[in-house]
């Protein structure tokens, strides 16, 4: 009888250890179906319609230049979807990206915003900052602080670098530095006297796309590079020497004729 | 009886779980040493926050001391009692940047090293690629390769441990930076290391102007201008500038020297790419004012020579890097400043001076 009272007295230690530990366990939420997948942009680069063979001097450009192309390093900022009318930019953790010719890192860009899936019409990007984003000294680290461009010439970053060499009409090779960033406005006696936002949108033609849930869709950027010199105006390197950050001409031309330099590839 | 009985048990499940839950303790020894002390960086203003330490070499305080007395013991050639002592320290002297001051490097044998000295300095930043061609890896093989190369120690790591082992100094201190008195080259090479990634200068008049500490003088400000601006000098994009302060790119260039180049020690030789040829590493222009002779031969005695040659000295060649864009073919030429922009490039140039770091007692010799 007595050890029944101590049995009891056991099984009631023991049930209400037993209560304890499973009050312990964390009542799991049921959880709402995942309904977002994400985008993965790569990135390459082509002449007339092919991967493009650095440090070869193999291309002819719009004006009869005979060229090659070292590296081309470029930002990319404010990733934008469109789905029925609505826009999204994707600048869940940070809105802009290098691409670095040389850097294989950089040639892939997992971008960490969730996107609900479904069909996309369109996607765009701004090249290079706008005035508003483009913060001098924002980045700390190579190689985007090998971007920088100086503040005499209106601060910031360069959005474009395309760096090569091409024959001039005496058969040297003469560098050539593409850059593209903020541009000066000079009064009549070489005083700069304003600057002028370079950078613009790029919206990709026949650039719907899809997104399924908890899938990453990969999509590539493609940078067509003979483009950069010949719509709507052609680019003569003998014309327009082998550096233009200072030349608002020069880069204004580089501007107009990058809308339609880049194409996507799914 | 039966209470009894129970009781018993009672009393013998708590004997076995008490076991069982102190077999699960592990058995910890008492330490003999103290762990060594993890050193923090302090990174200075504008500075990259990425650096260049290795995972199994990370910095200690105990390591770091151990490294400065190392890189200052001339026994450390393992040859001192040959007469031929030399340490880190013979070739990279504090005063001029850690760096020689005479150019090339002469080793114990009295033999040339191939390139000029380059100084020891934010070396911390450096992406891997040390050395005027960049086929260093890290801080940790330049040692090692310092003690076996003909024209530096020309040594064996088996002397070198033997003449460290001799000195009574170095086992307490390898034992408090590494857990055990044990001297190996491995470690020398680590602590080493450890020593030449403090070696960091950030307090020039340029630094001071980035931290609002102080304006540059109107000379110095079109000097930064020139630096700056491809219509000036454009030497930014190799040499860094405000917001890239390293003033290096640690990066490779042909900078358009000569028309004729040796490949066997260019970052060609590293690389094997025809774009390298002839191209070597653009130095940081912090401490430039100390660094000379300069580039990787040290033709250039001094600072107004390499400004003369930048100005209008280039020389043509089809390996020229395309931001040589100054280069006029079938002439050199250069930027063409005026002798009034000259002084004032010259005077930026001297604002990257950092007299605090090359009078740094923490970084001189312990001895």
């Amino acid at each position: 009888m007595q050890l029944s009272k101590y049995k009891l007295f056991l099984i009631l230690i023991v049930a209400s250890a037993i209560s304890m530990a499973s009050s312990c366990k964390k009542t799991e939420p049921v959880e709402d179906p995942v309904t977002t997948g994400s985008l993965n942009m790569s990135f390459d680069f082509y002449f007339d319609n092919n991967p493009i063979i650095f440090d070869s001097m193999m291309y002819v450009n719009a004006a009869g230049n005979e060229y090659m192309v070292y590296e081309v390093r470029y930002f990319i900022s404010k990733v934008t979807i469109y789905k029925a009318g609505v826009a999204t930019v994707l600048n869940g953790w940070a809105n802009e990206h290098l691409i670095h010719s040389k850097i294989p890192t950089t040639l892939n860009w997992p971008i960490v915003d969730k996107i609900e899936a479904g069909n996309y019409d369109s996607i765009s990007f701004t090249l290079g900052f706008t005035d508003a984003d483009n913060i001098p000294y924002m980045f700390v680290n190579p190689p985007e602080t090998e971007m920088v461009w100086p503040e005499y010439l209106g601060g910031g970053y360069h959005y474009l670098k395309i760096e090569g060499k091409w024959k001039a009409p005496n058969d040297y090779l003469r560098g050539s530095a593409f850059h593209l960033g903020r541009g000066q406005i000079y009064d009549a006696g070489g005083i700069i006297t304003g600057f002028i936002d370079n950078s613009f949108r790029v919206s990709l033609p026949n650039s719907s796309f899809s997104i399924t849930a908890t899938n990453s869709t990969n999509v590539t950027l493609r940078m067509h590079i003979e483009q950069w010199f010949e719509n709507p105006t052609v680019y003569d390197h003998n014309v327009y020497g082998g550096d233009i950050m200072s030349n608002q001409e020069s880069m204004g031309i580089v501007r107009d004729n990058g809308w339609n330099v880049f194409e996507l590839i799914k | 009886m039966r209470i009894k009985q129970f009781i018993q048990y009672l009393a013998m499940l708590f004997i076995l779980t008490t076991l069982v839950a102190s077999s699960c303790k592990k058995t910890e020894p008492d330490p003999v040493v103290p762990p060594a002390t993890p050193y923090t960086i302090d990174v200075p203003y504008g500075f990259p926050t990425n650096y260049n330490i290795p995972t199994d070499n990370p910095m200690t305080v105990e390591g770091i001391k151990l490294g400065r007395y190392l890189y200052y013991d001339e026994r450390l050639s393992g040859k001192a009692d040959e007469g031929m002592p030399q340490t880190c320290g013979s070739c990279h002297l504090q005063q001029f940047s850690f760096e020689n001051g005479i150019g090339k490097g002469i080793g114990t044998t009295g033999a040339q090293t191939h390139h000029t000295m380059l100084p020891h300095i934010n070396l911390l930043w450096n992406p891997g690629n040390y050395g005027w061609n960049g086929s260093v890896a890290s801080i940790e093989d330049d040692v090692h390769g310092v003690v076996t190369d003909p024209t530096e120690f020309a040594s064996t790591p088996e002397k070198v441990v033997a003449a460290i082992q001799k000195v009574s100094i170095y086992p307490p201190m390898f034992e408090a930076a590494f857990g055990t008195p044990e001297i190996t080259m491995d470690r020398i090479a680590k602590a080493i290391a450890q020593f030449v990634r403090t070696l960091i200068s950030s307090d020039s008049r340029f630094d001071k102007n980035l931290r609002g500490e102080l304006i540059l003088t109107d000379s110095e400000r079109r000097g930064l201008i020139l630096f700056t601006t491809e219509a000036g000098g454009d030497c930014f994009h190799c040499h860094g500038a405000p917001g890239n302060p390293l003033m290096t790119t640690n990066l490779f260039y042909n900078n358009a020297k000569d028309s004729v180049f040796d490949i066997t020690h260019d970052r060609y030789s590293v690389t094997g790419s025809t774009t390298d040829i002839g191209a070597y590493k653009a130095t940081t222009l912090r401490n430039i004012e100390y660094t000379g002779p300069y580039m990787h031969d040290g033709r250039f005695q001094t600072l107004d020579e390499v400004l003369e040659f930048y100005n209008q000295g280039l020389v043509y060649s089809v390996y020229a890097h395309p931001l040589m864009h100054k280069l006029v073919p079938p002439f050199g030429i250069g930027a063409e400043l005026n002798p009034s922009q000259l002084n004032d490039l010259k005077a930026f140039l001297l604002a990257l001076s950092d007299t605090t770091f090359i009078n740094n007692k923490e970084l001189s010799s312990p001895f």
